[in-house]
């Protein structure tokens, strides 16, 4: 019968030799780029400009993680990332919080317009915005400085946080929080004390996704902040170039002190991650 | 979901003794709305409603910081300057032809890998991380790291070219192997986010509808384009005008791969707008371009808004 030939066929295609070649593939495509540049950080400069090239280091060493780290400020760069990560993140979920628990909880009558709002915002180029917000940041005297990125960074998660919480306050039962007012509870009691301690996997998820944004940013940080002392580590990369000069391994090295915290966050949270991207980018 | 809550409305609750406090502590719906959106209202106000409308008023300016000349009104004058200026040509024509290139590009190999991701396989995490590390590294760290594979001399690119027997190339002196470069890059970073959203629509999918499909003898090829393309295509849409809009930004990668060479070539208007404003303290002429950035991106949001619409209508 034809049927159990196409389905032998199939089950050939989906047996362990395709799934293996798949894991190959999906592993190399992804980890490729970032594994090579570890496998760079640990050779010599010698060895650099060897040719043929050398894939795996010869006489691994560890001499330019430190050079990354007396070369330049990188424990700047990374304390300036942390920070305008970190606070731009805590102030994106406060914003958010309140606006998605009333987009999920109260009858609002314009509640269709202002999820179209947050949509539009959503996909906001703040490319279109660097110059007004040089101007603003100028004139507030803010250029280099955390403000200047924290703000921005803020708005730039908000959307996507919104749409991730309303999405899971929508999911928790009422009931708990009218039985939170019942015992005496105010209605922000009710929102953090019963609310958010029930979607923490929600709160977290779009607060990973909030840090990110934020980690990632170049351009702001790039236009805004050139001051050595307040560079991000997006932007403070570059000062390892010289003006011919590329020294590849010590750069190597700084690129994977800024790849890891975020790679372990990620490694951790996986599934956290992304739920909340499919949520945020699919939800309407 | 819900099932039916204790109180049916704010006037079944309970009256309890009110404190003096209680109107601001526990107040109504109508007052709670406006207390819980005003900080998210006040934010996009300063930070996008404010600035869009000073970025429309500076684009009718002569505004050059450098020149050291207060601001004059200039009428239409930096859009009148812009259709004589070839390097606007240059990067709204590679802006436009990156988005033509990596948005379909991102969209099929982004479609190649969820339908592989999607495979059963016993360890879900390894494949998960691969598709989540390309999307959480940083594009400027990308663009950077690809600029080194495609090195002439050390780049594991020409490397790989010379040991399968093909010479190398000069991939940054050509302005079309440059850009060449560039859309792999945007197109390898943005795949797996795209990958990531469509895994999650493929796993949505009913497996019975596929096993209805088995038993009418449906193959393998069949199915895609019956069962699964249909169903993805709201996913899909939605991915590829958010992938648009970001294309059309495009500044990062370009930036740290070739910095817009060799000359302007590779140039993006991203790129050409943070020059005027960045380097040249050219404001005026930097709002006129955002403007025209703005524009093209706030058609492709219409679109979206229109399409979401749509689909919310028909489920």
């Amino acid at each position: 019968m034809s049927t159990a030939v196409a389905s032998t066929f199939d089950s050939a295609l989906s047996g362990k030799p395709l799934r293996a070649i798949a894991a190959f593939i999906l592993i190399v495509n992804g980890l490729f780029p970032a594994l090579w540049i570890l496998l760079t950080s640990f050779k010599t400069e010698a060895e650099l400009t060897q040719k043929p090239i050398t894939w795996l280091p010869q006489a691994a060493t560890l001499r330019n993680y430190f050079q990354a780290f007396s070369d330049q400020p990188l424990l700047t760069f990374l304390f300036n990332s942390f920070m305008v990560a970190l606070l731009s993140t805590a102030l994106t979920l406060l914003v958010s919080v309140l606006a998605a628990y009333a987009l999920a909880r109260l009858n609002l009558r314009f509640r269709g317009l202002i999820m179209s709002v947050i949509i539009a915002v959503s996909t906001f180029p703040l490319v279109t915005l660097l110059v007004p917000l040089f101007e603003t940041m100028r004139a507030l005297n803010l250029l280099n400085s955390w403000t200047a990125l924290i703000l921005p960074y803020t708005v730039l998660s908000l959307p996507v946080c919104t749409l991730v919480l309303t999405s899971f306050f929508e999911g928790i039962p009422r009931d708990l929080e009218n039985a939170a007012m019942i015992d005496g509870c105010t209605r922000f009691g009710a929102l953090f004390r019963v609310v958010v301690p029930l979607s923490a996997p929600g709160v977290f998820t779009a607060g990973i996704l909030a840090f990110v944004n934020a980690w990632d940013e170049f351009l702001l940080a790039l236009s805004f902040n050139s001051n050595p002392g307040l560079r991000t580590l997006p932007v403070g990369i570059q000062l390892y170039q010289g003006e011919f000069a590329f020294p590849w391994p010590v750069i190597s090295a700084a690129l994977v002190v800024g790849i890891v915290p975020v790679a372990i966050l990620i490694m951790i949270f996986q599934e956290r991650v992304v739920s909340g991207l499919t949520a945020g980018g699919i939800k309407g | 979901m819900t099932t039916t809550s204790t109180f049916k409305s704010e006037a079944d609750r309970p009256v309890v003794r009110r404190p003096w406090l209680s109107r601001w502590s526990d107040p109504d719906d109508t007052t709670l709305a406006v207390i819980l959106l005003a900080p998210a209202a006040i934010l996009l106000g300063v930070m996008i409603v404010y600035p869009v409308g000073r970025l429309i008023y500076t684009s009718f300016l002569d505004l050059s910081l450098t020149s050291g000349l207060p601001a004059r009104f200039a009428g239409l004058g930096n859009f009148k300057q812009m259709p004589d200026d070839p390097v606007f040509w240059q990067a709204t024509w590679n802006t436009v032809l990156i988005t033509l290139i990596t948005v379909p590009g991102s969209l099929v190999v982004g479609f190649a890998l969820a339908l592989l991701a999607n495979l059963p396989f016993q360890m879900k995490w390894p494949v998960r991380l691969s598709l989540l590390i390309p999307w959480a590294l940083p594009l400027s760290f990308a663009g950077l790291i690809f600029g080194w594979f495609f090195h002439s001399e050390y780049g594991v690119v020409n490397d790989v070219l010379h040991r399968i027997g093909l010479p190398g190339v000069i991939w940054f002196n050509s302005p079309r192997l440059a850009f060449a470069a560039i859309c792999l890059a945007i197109i390898w970073k943005a795949s797996s986010f795209m990958a990531m959203i469509i895994l999650a629509g493929l796993q949505t999918i009913p497996r019975s509808l596929y096993e209805a499909a088995d038993v009418d003898g449906a193959g393998r090829v069949r199915r895609f384009f019956e069962i699964t393309l249909p169903l993805l295509k709201p996913t899909i849409v939605v991915a590829l005008i958010f992938r648009t809009i970001t294309a059309l930004q495009t500044f990062d990668i370009p930036y740290m791969m070739t910095g817009g060479g060799p000359g302007t070539e590779t140039a993006t208007l991203a790129m050409y707008i943070h020059q005027n404003t960045v380097s040249f303290l050219d404001l005026g002429y930097g709002s006129a371009l955002a403007v025209v950035m703005f524009g093209l991106s706030m058609l492709v949001t219409a679109l979206y808004l229109r399409m979401i619409r749509g689909n919310g209508a028909a489920s």
